[in-house]
């Protein structure tokens, strides 16, 4: 899987990870890592571009959840926990949608992996990249 | 039943990856479309990374063979990990809180959603052995 980062303008700092290829357990703690080092250089609002993501399996769904859990200023989930990280989604869930973590353009496959895990509920999922970043200026 | 391939390796986590190209590469020999094919690749995925982390603790051997019985495609995948039998994961309840289901349950959940078929037998000589099949996923045979 490839992860390309870009940068875009406006405060407070908005950044845009672009997914390649396929995510599973052997690379979701790289994007994990990924994010984290976007935050810890300022980043507050992250759009996570799906559209070439082609394979994602649950592990991915643990990589998205302790994304928004990093930019809520929370710890990342425990990933050496295993699986027991993503029992913390289902309380995140109740909390409404995850304000400062957008998703653009899944693939269907990986659309209705995120519909059937309920995962379309915590996270805002847009068309395209541009109105993901709208939606941020949107509710400033 | 036939043997569409067979693939013998010593996984690790970095193996997933070349392990769904061999299923999509056998799957593409006998036209079996892509949603299957993805469906495929998730249940396998979801139950060798489960073997690898929890049965093995990392890495060990896996055997996958791809066979078609009729209209049916199968997939058996056999290991050497202490018996573990996935499909008795009780079914999540989806009304209820993530937090409430059992753990490791997402990746169990994902395979019973994506295949028509989903059972296990503990092999003889140690380890196990999971089947998954897709029903009535080839054309009916023409009649003469």
């Amino acid at each position: 899987m490839q992860i390309k980062t870009e940068s875009v303008a406006g405060t407070p700092a908005l950044s845009i990870i672009g997914l390649e290829g396929e995510l599973d357990a052997s690379n979701f703690k790289d994007l994990i890592g990924a994010a984290q080092k976007l935050y810890e250089q300022g980043t507050r609002r992250l759009v996570l571009d799906l559209s070439r993501l082609n394979f994602m399996s649950s592990s991915g769904l643990v990589a998205l959840h302790s994304i928004a859990r990093i930019f809520r200023g929370d710890a990342p989930s425990d990933l050496e926990a295993g699986w027991s990280a993503i029992h913390a989604m289902g309380e995140d869930v109740q909390r409404g949608t995850e304000p400062s973590v957008k998703l653009v353009n899944p693939q269907p496959k990986i659309a209705s992996t995120l519909q059937k895990t309920g995962m379309d509920r915590f996270f805002a999922i847009y068309p395209d990249l541009q109105a993901a970043v709208n939606s941020f200026h949107d509710n400033r | 039943m036939e043997t569409l391939g067979a693939l013998r390796l010593d996984a690790r986590l970095e193996d997933l990856s070349r392990i769904r190209q061999f299923i999509t590469q056998t799957a593409s020999v006998v036209e079996i479309d892509q949603a299957a094919v993805y469906d495929l690749n998730l249940a396998i995925t979801e139950l060798i990374t489960n073997t690898l982390l929890y049965g093995y603790g990392g890495a060990g051997p896996i055997e996958i063979e791809i066979l078609r019985a009729d209209r049916d495609l199968l997939i058996r995948l056999r290991d050497k990990a202490p018996p573990f039998d996935p499909t008795g994961h009780p079914p999540p309840d989806i009304t209820q809180p993530l937090e409430s289901r059992p753990p490791g349950g997402m990746g169990v959940y994902l395979t019973r959603l994506s295949v028509d078929r989903f059972s296990h037998r503990r092999l003889p000589r140690g380890g196990n052995e999971i089947s998954l099949g897709k029903v009535s996923i080839f054309p009916p045979a023409k009649e003469e």
